[in-house]
């Protein structure tokens, strides 16, 4: 029996644990042993999974360990833990996204290729997460499986609406998740439950297999607890993939090996105007990490709230499109907020979403003229700490604002024009909150280079919460 | 211009940086009216309790939509998303 005692997985990272396995310290099936056992007897407490992937888990486990005793090379995510938010297409399962009506659907017979991906690298699949209804949401509320909850305080919210990848995460039952974010669905659980995330450029990763939303501005990418395990699942998902019509026909650019390259000589700037705080805890976060990075210029983002608004109508009126018939002939089997929503959708003129997607060019233009003048743009992740569960309102400087289409004001005019955002976690008591550190298109390596030095220099951290 | 369907300016709304839109007459029931002809057109049954909710969503999207329409944008620009064959 190898010793996992000496390891403790529920708090290290991708990295600790491969070359744990590598140096005969543990095996992959102990590891995953302890993760299921894990999952199991603490994932009540934060209700982040849907589905335990056991039997296969189990299966790739002992097969790594035997590949490894024959003396073979271990790949880079050799017996790493991960679960994918319940879009993700999982073979043997029906791909909920979330809602009650899809529960009705054939179980998926491939999986998506992001999962695919990580384990050819290595890393073994142990089960889907929980998530708002069909992507619809920023809270991690869902009516149907009951809320994902933050592990720095139950009783708040995780975000969304990647909530369970969020909490599994932050909770200390694995170390990496998958997730999706069409206008901040990574960037805000990030935030509110204090991890790093990674939304690439639109277009890099692939999304075939995964239910969609919103096909103008879906993304998909990883959540952490550091920037290096970011940065190998990253690596290990790259590529081009003909299922996804959007994937870019790009050859894969490695980043884990630059991150020791800090952010020396990076020109980083602020994000004033629309981006400006109104909250003392995502003042505190900027400034802080503005500070670290020496980032004394500012920069306005030309247009923001008018792109949140494009974003917005965009979504409701695609997201619409694809659950039309759905809301025909199953309306009373969706959350009611998101069917509420949905029906909006359809109902709002053509013209005026393509005049939305005009915008979009023109705003896009605006934005890249930008980074002639800098590297990256620090902005605040959320406008607030997490909020509770079931609250309605959350105060934005003087005035009240619906939480539900708000906790991603600041993310959704960035996801807009599909710019890679690394988001970093600032711890602040009693909950942290993030920052999103936002790069030209295709440089996810200087936002990830800027997060890791961050990391470093302890202005960013995951902190383990008191469960 | 979009019209802004029952829309009300809340109050932390931020305001526009082009000039300010000529005021318009509102109808006060446009919104509601607006969601009873889509759904017949769209065979979409509403429920009478699901109304108010749809009604008030989309308010708020023709308040987004405003804010889009009302900016000038060159008559040759593409929509982001463009078609290769």
């Amino acid at each position: 029996m190898l010793e996992t005692a000496a390891l403790d997985f529920t708090w290290s990272t991708a990295a600790d644990i491969v070359a744990a396995i590598g140096a005969g310290r543990t095996s992959a099936l102990s590891i995953i042993e302890a993760t299921l056992a894990h999952v199991r007897n603490r994932d009540p407490l934060l209700n982040s999974f849907t589905a335990i992937t056991e039997q296969r888990a189990l299966l790739r486990a002992q097969a790594l360990d035997a590949a490894h005793a024959r003396g073979e090379q271990l790949p880079p995510l050799a017996g790493v833990p991960f679960a994918v938010k319940n879009l993700f297409n999982v073979a043997g399962l029906a791909t909920i996204a979330g809602s009650k009506i899809n529960r009705d659907a054939a179980p998926a017979s491939r999986d998506a290729t992001l999962i695919e991906r990580l384990e050819a690298a290595g890393a073994i699949l142990v089960g889907a997460l929980n998530m708002g209804e069909y992507a619809y949401d920023f809270t991690g509320e869902n009516v149907h499986d009951g809320p994902s909850r933050n592990p720095h305080d139950l009783n708040r919210m995780s975000g969304g609406s990647s909530g369970g990848s969020a909490a599994a995460v932050a909770g200390g039952l694995l170390p990496l998740t998958l997730a999706s974010d069409t206008n901040g669905s990574i960037r805000v659980p990030a935030s509110l439950c204090g991890l790093f995330g990674l939304k690439p450029t639109y277009g890099r990763l692939s999304c075939a297999g995964t239910f969609p939303f919103v096909t103008s501005l879906d993304h998909v990418g990883p959540l952490a607890r550091s920037t290096r395990d970011l940065a190998l699942a990253y690596d290990a998902m790259q590529g081009y993939d003909q299922r996804d019509p959007v994937c870019a026909d790009r050859a894969a650019e490695p980043v884990t090996a630059l991150l020791r390259n800090g952010a020396d000589g990076l020109r980083i700037a602020v994000a004033t105007g629309y981006f400006k705080c109104r909250s003392a805890e995502a003042v505190y976060a900027v400034d802080r990490v503005a500070a670290a990075l020496g980032a004394n210029r500012d920069v306005e983002i030309p247009e923001a709230e008018r792109a949140r608004s494009a974003a917005f109508i965009i979504t409701a009126s695609e997201a619409a499109s694809l659950h039309l018939n759905r809301l025909r002939t199953r309306a009373r089997d969706f959350d009611p907020a998101v069917r509420d929503r949905l029906i909006a959708g359809a109902m709002l003129p053509t013209s005026l979403v393509a005049k939305a997607q005009k915008f979009r060019r023109w705003y896009r233009g605006e934005v890249l003229k930008l980074f002639a003048e800098v590297d990256a743009i620090v902005a605040p992740a959320t406008p607030c700490t997490a909020p509770l569960i079931g609250q309605q309102t959350f105060m934005f400087g003087d005035t009240a604002l619906p939480v539900r289409p708000n906790l991603g004001l600041y993310t959704q005019p960035i996801s807009f024009i599909g710019l890679p955002v690394a988001a970093v976690p600032i711890p602040h008591t009693p909950l942290p909150i993030g920052v999103q550190v936002i790069a030209a298109p295709w440089r996810e390596d200087v936002a990830l280079r800027i997060a890791h030095t961050l990391e470093a220099e302890g202005v960013a951290a995951a902190m383990r919460p008191s469960l | 211009m979009t019209r802004r369907l029952n829309a009300r300016k809340p109050k932390n709304a931020r305001q526009a940086t082009t000039p300010a839109r000529p005021v318009r007459t509102r109808k006060p029931s446009a919104a509601a009216t607006l969601v009873a002809a889509s759904a017949q057109a769209l065979a979409l049954s509403i429920d009478p309790a699901w109304q108010t909710g749809v009604t008030l969503n989309l308010q708020l999207l023709f308040k987004h939509a405003a804010l889009v329409d009302e900016f000038p944008l060159p008559d040759e620009i593409e929509p982001a998303p463009v078609f290769r064959a």
